[in-house]
């Protein structure tokens, strides 16, 4: 291997790569030479390498077949380290400085693959293999058979590194999305663009033009690459119109939404920091589908060695890159346009030793220097790393390094088919045109509708680019289609060389031959969908794009029926391989979701906080101090000074809703169990809301700050459904109740004060105006209030933790400041900030429900709360509420446990057991669902349902977990641990 | 999919969240002699219909209307999108 | 009663930040009101409205200005509108409940919101990379506005000018929402 640019021994004269600007590359270790305008695949051409990969299932040397993103063989990594990205079509890859490919699928060396002895065991490896092989013994599936099939059967490997690239996405807009930018989207783009439309013009390709750059037609005179750049010049400056090269639009979504992938940075050296990719989303009123035709090879023997092309794409090599794929080359056609490529060679001064075309009859073209065979077949092949020699049906063998084959073209109609569109069948053509299910607001153009000559091409895309203008009702452009050639398209349906003897591939990317569509067939799997999924035919990363027609045919030649008969697979998105980091975009690590803060998060922040996700909220957690042992040390701390002082938490994150009008008490009397049409102004009260079948949905307090003015809790998970709920409550059932609802969640920052010295503490942060002794503002009290010398608040006197408490609230960017102030007026208390930790200790210990006791499956019965249901009047959920399986005499009810041992320690998701049961899902009688070490109990503490709870006090019952071994006893004692009577909250 | 809001136009449906056909507007009256009936099959007995459906959707982040888009199952063709406050009040329902 | 006063805390610390022709801008007076129409009070908030605003309430997804050009009156959803004006001081709801006199229900919705104004030439080119909103000048022209999602985090839009655009979003999750505006402008610029 040398370590020197070797000379590019295929390289021509001519074509679209910039000979000033050569850039290195290394292919498996070797350095080699390309010229920017090169793919990595041209490049390989340029410089004669033609065994490029190993087949997936046989791992058969394989070469590049196509010049284009059908590309089924020419598969490589590309990139370096965590960069490497597999699986890459060398055909679509740009070349950049400094490239590094490699092949894949192989062990040891390409040339000499360990693995190739799989080829010999081919008779064994048939389709289906894997289901007939590999059914026993059993146990060997997981342990043998599929590690062994994984290693050695596939692509490429990922590095196993993170993906260091980045990654965006995008919206786009416009009135009309060309897809593809040949002929026909040239023309459709110029006309919608003339017209003043906001138009989009993608291609997958770097340079714009299409088959303009790679065959040898003129358009208006000048050569079609030219007429191509000239139109691409004068898009670019048009100010409505959006051109978006290296852009591949891989799937058609409802209502004129298209996904598009570009390219951004791959083509670069450097990417800098930049994101590589950008998926975009394109929202379109029409849609014109210009993504020209795929050639379709023929299957005959040995078709799949190196060096064996699609005739179009040794065009391309040819005429776009300068890069001969071939110097004896022979030519296998069944169509006229394969001779195009005899013609474009010879021009070239490359030798074509033959043209060999099944039909019969005289030759469409005259190729000097060549022999002509009409009515002949290619049949087999020679040459084990590349071709060196071909075999005619006739039995005639000729030497050559490259055949050229072409079996038609096959219009690229994938996108046309996303939304279960069927293509037709064209007898003329010999392939699928799109037919019936289009999405709406599509039409298609050019090749993709089967239109193949250049001619038409460009006449079809004016036309249908004004059709969709006159749709939109815009003014169309008067204009017409440029002067062009109008070559010889005909073709007669040709697939499959019978003479042939070795096998002959269909599918080169799955190593699919013509006798596995056969024993398909004989098997039983005959409908299309069925073939594919039995032989692998057409999956993969090219989906079958060369494969498809022909193994469709042979399925229908055993069938006996016509291709149409026969049908074809359904297309879905996406239309070429998207990168999963593309569709994660930018929502990786920790941007994964955005996060919610609350007003005292810097503050937190500042003492040493650890936070908790609540949904995409950051709370603390609890606020260690130094010598804290362990963080149940710090909690039991916040719990005891709550308790035995005073405690500060951030309650912000519960949901708060602004909900007026002359009927809101009304309102919220038919959205709460309870009554609230009665509560008075400066009152708040504690509501549960129920969902419409009676289930339990969410509960909170609601103040009452005006006569038509109320401010609505909820708990922090359900701030948006309960909003949502209550929007479907005023709107679709209630609609003439005046009552209006807006989220304050965010505006306020809200902190409850909890403890015997609350009240001292707020004395001296509240303004002297509000008389905060227990009968000024007694429990359930609320008011808008003034802090700190005037700056406006809100004040509610209740409490979750039990204690002596109240809510207060600020306009939330005071919510820093009031944090900072209420430390340091309760600094003389030795007030403690406390975290969800401790809020969720203080609960349990007084009986709280909280989300653990709401998870839409418990109702208000069972909570405890039955006797709330008010029977008086109607409400969401009262009704539903009454049916007797929820009201049965042995339904759940919340209570408390304690463990029998105080020393054990409960956990939620235990399941309860009366004592001598057996162990089974009958015997069930309920769950643990909330735990806690209480320090003011000084031992573990549980909320749970058990059958009958509130009648068994005192009853010794089981905990249970079989699958941790854990069967323990606990007591059943009243939900609320501390202060049954609720004296501490009304001090 | 684009819901053509009948206030603002054509939105994209990732701004809206799905509830259901569009008969949960006609919620029953709890003073019915079957009103545990009526419940039962207001809540429970839906139609799946391939084809035309009227169903509900609110523009969560966006105007928080509830709108009934008259959809088609098997194609997606949303061929009519009211005001579900509209609908409420033309099937009678007021206070 | 405590001897010191509150100070506000902007949600972003007063952010600015200029990057090649891209300003963007944490607006820290900005002030939100809305005002919700009584059933059956839409003449009166009309007149309300007129009186004291020289202007009309706009219909939803559409934007009035008051006659001094101090008041942007957004369309919101029916029979809600916000009312966005400067005001440094936290009685904006109260100020404009009473300009009004009583012919509306009003919230105050500042602490709700953080806004941010992005403006600069190719500021639809940053904002596309979030926003699904056509924001082309015929598409979303002057008395355009729109509550949308972006990055998951509720949004709403509004012109500002020629090249600008102000946003308003969530304040809790406005360091998120500035970080996404932050990377669009750094990936397109």
């Amino acid at each position: 291997m040398s370590n020197t640019a070797s000379r590019q021994s295929h390289r021509l004269s001519g074509g679209l790569v910039d000979r000033n600007a050569p850039l290195d590359f290394t292919f498996n270790g070797s350095h080699y030479q390309g010229f920017e305008g090169d793919t990595v695949a041209s490049a390989l051409v340029a410089n004669g390498v033609k065994l490029v990969g190993r087949s997936f299932k046989y791992h058969r040397p394989r070469g590049i077949l196509t010049a284009g993103s059908e590309e089924p063989n020419a598969l490589l990594t590309i990139g370096r380290g965590a960069y490497a990205e597999p699986n890459t079509r060398a055909t679509v890859a740009e070349l950049y400085n400094g490239l590094a490919a490699s092949s894949q699928n192989h062990r040891g060396p390409l040339g000499f693959d360990f693995m190739a002895v799989n080829d010999f065991f081919s008779p064994f490896l048939s389709a289906g293999f894997y289901y007939k092989t590999f059914m026993w013994p059993r146990a060997f599936w997981e342990k043998v058979y599929e590690p062994l099939i994984r290693k050695s059967a596939g692509l490429g490997a990922l590095s196993g590194e993170p993906d260091p690239s980045t990654y965006d996405k995008g919206f786009l807009h416009c009135d009309v999305l060309v897809i593809g930018a040949g002929p026909a989207g040239l023309m459709a783009a110029k006309t919608a663009a003339l017209s003043g439309a906001r138009v989009i013009l993608a291609d997958e390709d770097f340079r714009l033009g299409g088959r303009l750059n790679s065959e040898t037609y003129e358009i208006d005179g000048m050569p079609g690459s030219e007429w191509a750049q000239s139109i691409v010049q004068e898009l670019s400056e048009m100010d409505n119109v959006r051109v978006m090269p290296r852009t591949t639009v891989y799937g058609s979504y409802d209502h004129g939404i298209y996904g598009a992938l570009e390219r951004a940075r791959d083509h670069l050296s450097d990417q800098g920091d930049k994101p590589r990719q950008i998926l975009w989303r394109i929202y379109s009123k029409r849609a014109i589908l210009c993504a020209g035709a795929i050639e379709r090879p023929i299957a005959f023997g040995d078709n799949d060695r190196p060096g064996i092309m699609m005739a179009g794409a040794v065009r391309s090599y040819v005429n776009r890159w300068g890069a001969a794929p071939g110097k004896r080359v022979a030519i296998f056609t069944s169509n006229d346009d394969g001779w195009r490529t005899a013609a474009d060679l010879s021009a070239k001064g490359i030798e074509v030793a033959a043209v060999i075309d099944p039909r019969t009859g005289n030759a469409p073209y005259q190729i000097p220097n060549t022999q002509i065979f009409m009515g002949d077949a290619v049949a087999g092949t020679y040459g084990r790393k590349g071709i060196t020699q071909i075999a005619l049906a006739s039995g005639r063998e000729i030497p050559v390094d490259c055949l050229a084959v072409s079996g038609g073209w096959s219009p690229n109609l994938q996108l046309t088919c996303h939304q279960r569109g069927r293509p037709a069948w064209r007898e003329d053509i010999a392939a699928f045109v799109p037919d019936q299910g289009i999405p709406v607001g599509m039409s298609v153009a050019g090749a993709a509708n089967g239109e193949l000559s250049l001619k038409s091409a460009l006449t079809e895309g004016l036309n249908k680019a004004n059709a969709a203008l006159k749709d939109l009702g815009m003014k169309t452009a008067p204009q017409a289609a440029p002067k062009s050639d109008d070559e010889k398209i005909a073709a007669t349906p040709f697939f499959y060389v019978k003479e042939s003897k070795a096998r002959a591939w269909v599918d080169q990317q799955n190593d699919v031959t013509v006798k596995d569509v056969k024993l398909a067939h004989q098997e039983g799997f005959r409908s299309v969908e069925h073939l594919k999924r039995y032989t692998t035919l057409g999956m993969a990363t090219d989906q079958g794009k060369t494969a498809n027609v022909v193994g469709l045919a042979i399925m229908a030649n055993a069938r006996g029926q016509s291709i149409p008969e026969t049908g074809t697979t359904i297309f879905r998105p996406p239309y070429t391989p998207v990168p999963i980091g593309a569709l994660a975009g930018r929502a990786r690590g920790k941007d994964f979701r955005p996060y919610r803060l609350t007003p005292s998060h810097s503050w937190a922040e500042e003492q040493g906080a650890t936070f908790v996700e609540v949904g995409m909220w950051m709370r603390a957690q609890y606020f260690p101090k130094p010598g804290d042992k362990s963080w149940r040390d710090t909690v039991n701390r916040e719990v005891e000074t709550t308790r035995n002082s005073v405690g500060i938490c951030d309650v912000t994150t519960l949901g708060k809703i602004d909900i007026q009008g002359r009927d809101a008490a009304e309102f919220l009397n038919r959205v709460y169990i309870n009554g609230f049409a009665k509560l008075a102004v400066g009152k708040t009260r504690y509501g549960m809301m129920l969902r419409e079948d009676g289930i339990a949905m969410d509960d909170g307090t609601t103040a009452r700050l005006g006569e038509t003015h109320y401010v609505m809790t909820t708990t922090t998970a359900n701030a948006g459904p309960v909003f949502r709920h209550l929007e479907f409550c005023r709107q679709c059932l209630w609609p003439d109740l005046d009552v209006h609802l807006i989220s304050t969640t965010d505006g306020w920052a809200q902190f409850a004060v909890a403890g015997p010295n609350s009240r001292k503490l707020l004395q001296k942060v509240v303004d002297t105006d509000t008389d905060l002794s227990n009968e000024g503002f007694p429990f359930m009290a609320c008011s808008e209030i003034t802090v700190c010398g005037g700056t406006p608040g809100r004040l509610f006197r209740i409490s979750f933790s039990g204690e002596l408490a109240y809510e207060i609230a600020v306009p939330a960017r005071y919510g820093d400041a009031l944090i900072r102030a209420l430390i340091k007026a309760g600094e003389e208390f030795g007030v403690t900030p406390y975290g969800t930790e401790a809020l969720g200790v203080m609960r349990i210990e007084k009986g709280h429900a909280a989300g653990a006791e709401l998870p839409g499956t418990t109702t208000a019965q069972n909570l405890g709360m039955g006797g709330m249901i008010s029977k008086k009047k109607d409400c969401i959920g009262n009704t539903l509420s009454e049916r007797p399986d929820l009201n049965r005499d042995d339904g759940l009810r919340l209570v408390g446990f304690r463990p029998v041992d105080r020393s054990q320690h409960l956990k939620a998701g235990w399941h309860f057991l009366s004592k001598g049961s057996p162990c089974d899902m009958a015997h069930d009688e309920g769950w643990m669902t909330s735990v806690a070490f209480s320090p003011s109990l000084d031992h573990s503490i549980g909320l749970g349902f058990i059958t009958r709870g509130s009648d068994r006090m005192g009853e010794i019952v089981r905990a249970v977990s079989p699958a941790t071994n854990v069967d323990i006893e606990v007591e059943i004692v009243s939900p609320h641990f501390i202060d049954p009577e609720g004296e501490r909250l009304r001090v | 999919m684009i819901i053509d809001h009948p206030l603002l136009g054509p939105r994209d449906s990732a701004e809206f969240v799905y509830l259901g056909d569009a008969c949960l507007i006609e919620r029953p009256d709890w003073q019915d002699e079957n009103a545990l009936d009526a419940f039962h099959d207001y809540l429970y007995l839906r139609d799946n219909p391939a084809g035309e459906h009227r169903e509900l959707w609110f523009h969560e982040q966006g105007d928080r209307s509830w709108l009934v888009v008259t959809r088609n199952t098997l194609t997606h063709e949303i061929t009519k999108v009211e005001l579900a406050r509209d609908v409420a009040r033309a099937l009678g329902r007021s206070k | 009663m405590s001897d010191t006063a509150l100070y506000p805390t902007p949600a972003l610390g007063g952010y600015r930040a200029d990057k090649d022709g891209i300003v963007v801008e944490e607006l820290t007076r900005l002030a939100v009101v809305s005002i919700a129409t009584p059933l059956d009070g839409d003449k009166a908030l009309d007149a309300a409205m007129q009186k004291s605003f020289g202007t009309t309430p706009p219909a939803p997804g559409k934007v009035t200005i008051s006659k001094d050009g101090k008041t942007r009156f957004l369309g919101m959803a029916p029979g809600q509108i916000f009312a966005v004006f400067n005001h440094d001081r936290p009685d904006a709801e109260k100020r404009l409940a009473e300009t009004l006199s009583g012919s509306a229900y009003t919230t105050d919705q500042t602490d709700v919101w953080v806004a941010l104004r992005v403006g600069g030439e190719s500021v639809v080119a940053v904002l596309e990379r979030i926003c699904p909103l056509d924001l082309h000048p015929d598409a979303f022209p002057a008395d355009r506005c729109a509550r949308t999602v972006m990055e998951h985090m509720a949004a709403i839009v509004l012109r500002d000018g020629e090249d600008g655009f102000v946003l308003l979003t969530a304040r809790s999750s406005a360091r998120s929402f500035l970080h996404a505006v932050e990377v669009s402008v750094e990936n397109v610029l």
